[in-house]
């Protein structure tokens, strides 16, 4: 897949994720917060912006200007770049850089930037003439009134997961401890300093060039306790409030790029990152959790990959019961995944969550001297989405 | 035979030394015989031709040039297409705001406005008798040919001066008259020709800056400023950093913010300008100066650097100290390998140089002020990684020989020089605000009066880059925002500079010329033994304003040479902030005011020894008695910032003042110090400037 597309290594990095409500970035426009994030953690990773020569921008929440959008986040980071917006729920990050693989792959361009971002806080609220319905006109609230009603089922999100625990009979006792593992990963990967080499603190200004605050943490991120765990008052089946993910606000960015620039750009060109494989499935109405795993088999079945060629996994899991459901779909052992932390833990900002889980999945995988990539997610409408990447060994570090 | 450290600045226009300034007792010329000869004589002058008039050069030199020769009876006539846009007018309510509408309206009335189709010329022009074309059209060589082409046909003898900011008058086939933004009041004009001619000293009695420079592309300013502007840009490729922020970096670094400049003198002419200079530099010196895209880009659309304002910065960008070095070399490099540039090509002699960056582009201190500092070693340190981050600028235009003179008395003295006959010196200050370069630069020239010999001394400002003297220049008082230390150490070395004007010589005369003597540099004139000021000359010691407690001994050294009945006064002064008149200031603040050239007169009398009449006000060295408590009728403070300087500052008053001579110098310096650190200190002007310049 996209022989000619690779993702320079090094050339990335995420906002942190605070949950909704929580940061300044609640009082930004996400889009030029994203631009100029760009633009800054470019420069962290020594990559000029010039370089690049088209923009993939990916959200899912609508923003201030977004009618604008990918050449306007382009100007926000300082650069007049053709480009163009994607958003396909919380599938938006590995999406984006999938179009930019395909975008290298067509020969249009050579280096392709991936910029994902949302704010669920203070989501916008849309004002829809409806003159088929009795009130002629309806207010949504672009977050949570989608979350709670998707139209073509007439369900909320949450209902998903409780059907789906219902289909597998899963136990709650197993969704709490995952969970409560999930959350120690979480804490393990932060404390070794892996998330440092991935996360970028970012200062911002109020309109006066004063400081608005520091986003330099996962707010809303807290150790859990069994006891926490199993106190949680059950929501739906198997779906608590520690069982679940939380909205929050940022932005990721990765490049695609052609192999040519990658040794232009990268700090270690000699580790290249392929392209494999995608596979996306639209599973039975309201069951969204088991998609993911759907999608993972159908990829496997494509690529004639196996589990056990896979160096890294991780997934995008807003329901404990996610990864509880894969476990029992494709008999991969969920203790082995998401090894650095998952959305489940650090929150749900929709548009980057995927970016930021494959950033920290290929880092791991670099760490772990290469090998395959699995990363997979699901998605608002019963849609799951799944990737392969392949990571080069590289030379040994010195 | 004179001698001096240097060549006086003032010589370099044709106006010999200061010391024949004070020799004659009269400046060397004035603007009705300068004006004779450019214009012809009065009552049959002709007129000075702008054209291009209706552009941001040529209306704004205008009204600068208007409002002085009106009085002169020179007609300034405004030359530009029919229907452009009324330059001129739009300067009227800064006119109004300066001069009062009155005088507005003279300077606005005495310029007539003619319309030009670009190829034949108002056949009204021949009536107003031109002599001088100030020609101020668009950086385009071949439209400038002709232009010049066409009056010449008209007017065979007129005198012709481009504004141009790039082309050499070799290729132009005239001199060059290149001033500096904003051209309404910026008086400094880089001048082209084989000598000084009566224009260039024109100018200079008309009280502007001309300053020489050699006939190369772009002269000193352009390759600095444009320079500077290039180098922020090319930071701005490496590191992404946008360039409002690179603006804040540079200035925290500098002092110029080059992208704000731009867009102050308006984005689409002025990003032309800079990306013509840029580019035929390239053309000339190579990579060093080859505009980036980005300069493409910005001229080409006429676009803003700074994003619009619904989209103010809102992330910001924070260095590490390591970036924060790649930063200085990013932009440090490429400057001083552009010195290098300029001062292997002699474009200018190196006080000029240095104060074209003061002067026009926003620098604190000069770039050779700030290469002297850092020393040669750190200079081609800087410059060999920037070549490591852009080989290719290594490839010419680099010249590290320059920076091995810097023990000479050009690189020394920057700032001050010092003249003598061989019986009395003058010690001339070229910088109107008093820093630390120029006091270490003083201590040299007073060192060098010394070992010639020289026991009598006047000490004023040059007559050339500095007209006036205005005060310490606040920036150097930063640090001791945040140290006490460093407080009591500027306090206590300017105090024992100023002491050897007393102390070194047998005679002092400290000579207020200009318009203005304020603060720290009046201070430091109060330290010579005799002071002697024009007339008109104000005076004072407005540090309460800012609010700072006067640190060169301002608190007690005026008292211990006044008479008592005269405190009130000088407490008043110090109190209330406000200046006086020289003239009203006699007997306790100066020893004689009068007319200018009376004044120069007298100041020579008192210097060589002659009968001039004034008895010397001794200096008490014991504690001083009887101190007023307070002002009365003083003005209410209207602010805590002030209530709590005037506290302070009395509180010094007494404390110094009651302490004897050699003790006081510590005393006052303490004092100083501690209001450094105060909160009133640092949210009154020098607090807030720190801020905004430096806490970025």
């Amino acid at each position: 897949m996209f022989p000619s597309a690779r993702i320079p290594y090094g050339t990335w990095g995420s906002s942190y994720f605070p949950a909704w409500q929580t940061s300044a970035l609640a009082q930004v426009n996400i889009g030029q917060f994203a631009g100029e994030s760009m633009g800054r953690i470019l420069g962290l990773r020594k990559v000029p912006s010039h370089a690049l020569d088209y923009l993939v921008i990916g959200s899912t929440v609508p923003w201030h200007w977004k009618f604008w959008n990918a050449p306007l986040v382009a100007s926000c980071m300082g650069r007049r770049l053709p480009g163009y917006h994607v958003e396909q729920a919380c599938a938006t990050g590995l999406q984006a850089t999938l179009l930019a693989g395909a975008q290298v792959e067509s020969g249009a361009s050579e280096a392709v930037g991936v910029l994902t971002f949302d704010r669920t806080s203070d989501s916008p609220v849309g004002v829809f003439p409806e003159r088929r319905a009795f009130q002629r006109t309806f207010a949504l609230g672009d977050v949570w009134d989608n979350f709670g009603f998707d139209p073509a089922t007439g369900r909320a999100m949450i209902a998903t997961a409780g059907n789906a625990a219902r289909k597998y009979r899963i136990d709650r006792k197993e969704v709490d401890e995952l969970a409560l593992f999930r959350t120690r990963q979480y804490y393990d990967a932060r404390e070794s300093g892996f998330l440092g080499r991935v996360l970028v603190p970012l200062d911002l200004l109020d309109l006066q060039g004063r400081s608005l605050g520091r986003i330099d943490d996962d707010l809303g991120v807290r150790q859990l306790t069994p006891d926490d765990v199993r106190a949680a008052r059950e929501l739906d089946t198997c779906v608590t409030g520690p069982t679940q993910t939380h909205a929050a606000d940022g932005m990721a960015t990765l490049l695609v790029t052609s192999k040519q620039k990658v040794a232009e750009l990268s700090p270690r060109p000699d580790v290249e990152i392929q392209f494999v494989a995608k596979a996306e499935v639209r599973t039975e109405p309201a069951l969204m959790p088991e998609a993911p795993a759907l999608a993972v088999q159908k990829l496997l079945a494509q690529s004639g990959l196996a589990m056990a060629d896979m160096a890294v996994v991780k997934n995008h899991n807003p329901f404990a019961v996610n990864d509880v459901i894969f476990t029992r779909v494709t008999g991969y052992d969920w203790r082995l995944m998401n090894t650095t932390g998952c959305s489940l833990v650090w929150g749900h900002p929709q548009g980057p969550t995927l970016t930021r889980t494959l950033i920290e999945a290929l880092e791991e995988a670099v760490d772990l001297g290469g090998g395959h990539v699995l990363l997979f997610g699901c998605a608002a409408g019963d849609v799951g989405i799944a990737a392969v990447f392949k990571v080069s060994p590289g030379r040994a570090r010195s | 035979m004179n001698r001096a450290m240097r060549e006086p600045s003032l010589g370099t226009i044709g106006l010999g030394g200061v010391l024949d300034i004070f020799k004659l007792g009269r400046l060397p010329a004035t603007a009705e015989e300068l004006a004779d000869e450019v214009f012809g004589p009065a009552g049959e002058r002709g007129s000075l031709v702008i054209s291009g008039s209706s552009g941001i050069v040529g209306a704004g030199k205008a009204v600068q040039l208007s409002s002085r020769l009106h009085r002169l009876g020179v007609r300034v006539v405004g030359l530009d297409f029919h229907g452009a846009p009324d330059g001129i007018r739009a300067q009227y309510p800064a006119l109004v705001t300066a001069f009062g509408q009155q005088e507005a309206d003279r300077i606005i009335g005495n310029i007539l406005r003619l319309g030009y189709d670009g190829s034949h010329l108002s056949p009204e022009l021949a009536g107003l008798r031109p002599r001088l074309l100030l020609e101020a059209i668009p950086e385009k060589l071949e439209l400038k040919k002709a232009h010049y082409e066409i009056f010449r046909k008209e007017f065979p003898d007129l005198e012709v001066r481009s504004v141009t900011s790039g082309f050499p008058g070799s290729e132009l086939g005239v001199g060059i008259a290149h001033p500096s933004f904003p051209h309404q009041i910026n008086k400094v004009w880089e001048v082209v020709e084989p000598k000084p001619s009566a224009i260039t000293r024109l100018l200079w009695a008309l009280g502007m800056i001309p300053v020489p420079v050699s006939d190369h592309w772009s002269f000193v300013l352009d390759v600095l400023f444009c320079g500077l502007t290039h180098a922020s840009v090319r930071y701005h490729r490496t590191s992404n950093m946008p360039y409002w922020k690179i603006d804040k970096w540079v200035r925290r670094l500098l002092g110029p913010n080059p992208f704000r400049a731009h867009e102050a003198i308006g984005a689409r002419g002025s990003n032309f300008l800079t990306w013509s200079c840029l580019h035929h530099l390239g053309l000339k010196y190579g990579p060093l100066f080859e505009p980036t895209p980005e300069f493409v880009e910005h001229k080409d659309a006429g676009s803003d650097w700074y994003p619009p304002g619904h989209f103010r910065p809102l992330v910001d960008w924070k260095l590490s100290p390591a970036e924060e070095s790649d930063l200085g070399d990013q932009i440090l490099g490429p400057l001083f390998q552009m010195t290098s540039l300029v001062l292997h090509e002699n474009r200018a002699r190196l006080d000029h140089v240095n104060a074209i960056g003061e002067l026009c582009a926003q620098f604190r201190r000069g770039v050779l002020a700030v290469a002297r500092g850092a020393g040669p070693a750190e200079v081609l340190k800087r410059v060999a990684a920037y070549h490591k981050i852009h080989p290719e600028a290594a490839r010419g235009a680099w010249h590290p020989e320059v920076f091995e003179a810097m023990d000479s008395p050009e690189w020394q003295q920057l700032y001050v020089n010092a003249e003598h006959d061989g019986r009395v010196g003058v010690i001339t200050l070229g910088r109107e605000s008093y820093n630390q370069d120029v006091d270490r630069e003083l201590n040299r020239a007073i060192d060098w009066l010394q070992q010639e010999g020289i026991e009598r001394v006047i000490l004023t400002h040059d007559f050339h880059l500095a007209t006036q003297l205005v005060g310490a220049d606040t920036a150097d008082f930063h640090p001791a925002l945040r140290s006490e230390d460093d407080g009591i150490r500027i306090s206590t070395d300017w105090s024992e500079t100023a002491r050897r004007l007393h102390n070194d010589f047998k005679v002092s005369v400290g000579f207020a010329g200009g318009k203005r003597c304020l603060g720290g540099c009046l201070e430091l004139l109060l330290h010579c033994r005799y002071i002697v000021a024009r007339e008109d000359a104000e005076l004072g010691m407005p540090e309460v304003t800012l609010p700072v407690v006067p640190g060169m001994e301002g608190c007690h050294w005026p008292f211990r040479k006044a008479a008592s009945a005269h405190w009130p006064e000088l407490l008043g002064m110090l109190l209330g902030g406000r200046a006086v008149k020289a003239r009203q200031a006699r007997g306790w603040l100066v020893d004689h005011a009068a007319p200018l050239d009376a004044a120069l007169a007298t100041a020579w009398l008192v210097a060589s020894g002659g009968d001039h009449g004034l008895p010397e006000r001794k200096l008490v060295e014991k504690a001083l008695q009887g101190l007023p408590a307070g002002v009365p009728g003083l003005p209410e403070a209207g602010s805590p910032g002030v209530e709590a300087a005037r506290e302070a500052i009395l509180a010094t008053v007494r404390a110094a003042c009651g302490s004897d001579l050699p003790g006081a110098l510590a005393i006052q310096a303490r004092h100083s110090a501690a209001f450094m650190l105060s909160d009133a200190c640092f949210h009154g002007r020098v607090g807030t400037d720190y801020q905004k310049t430096q806490l970025i």
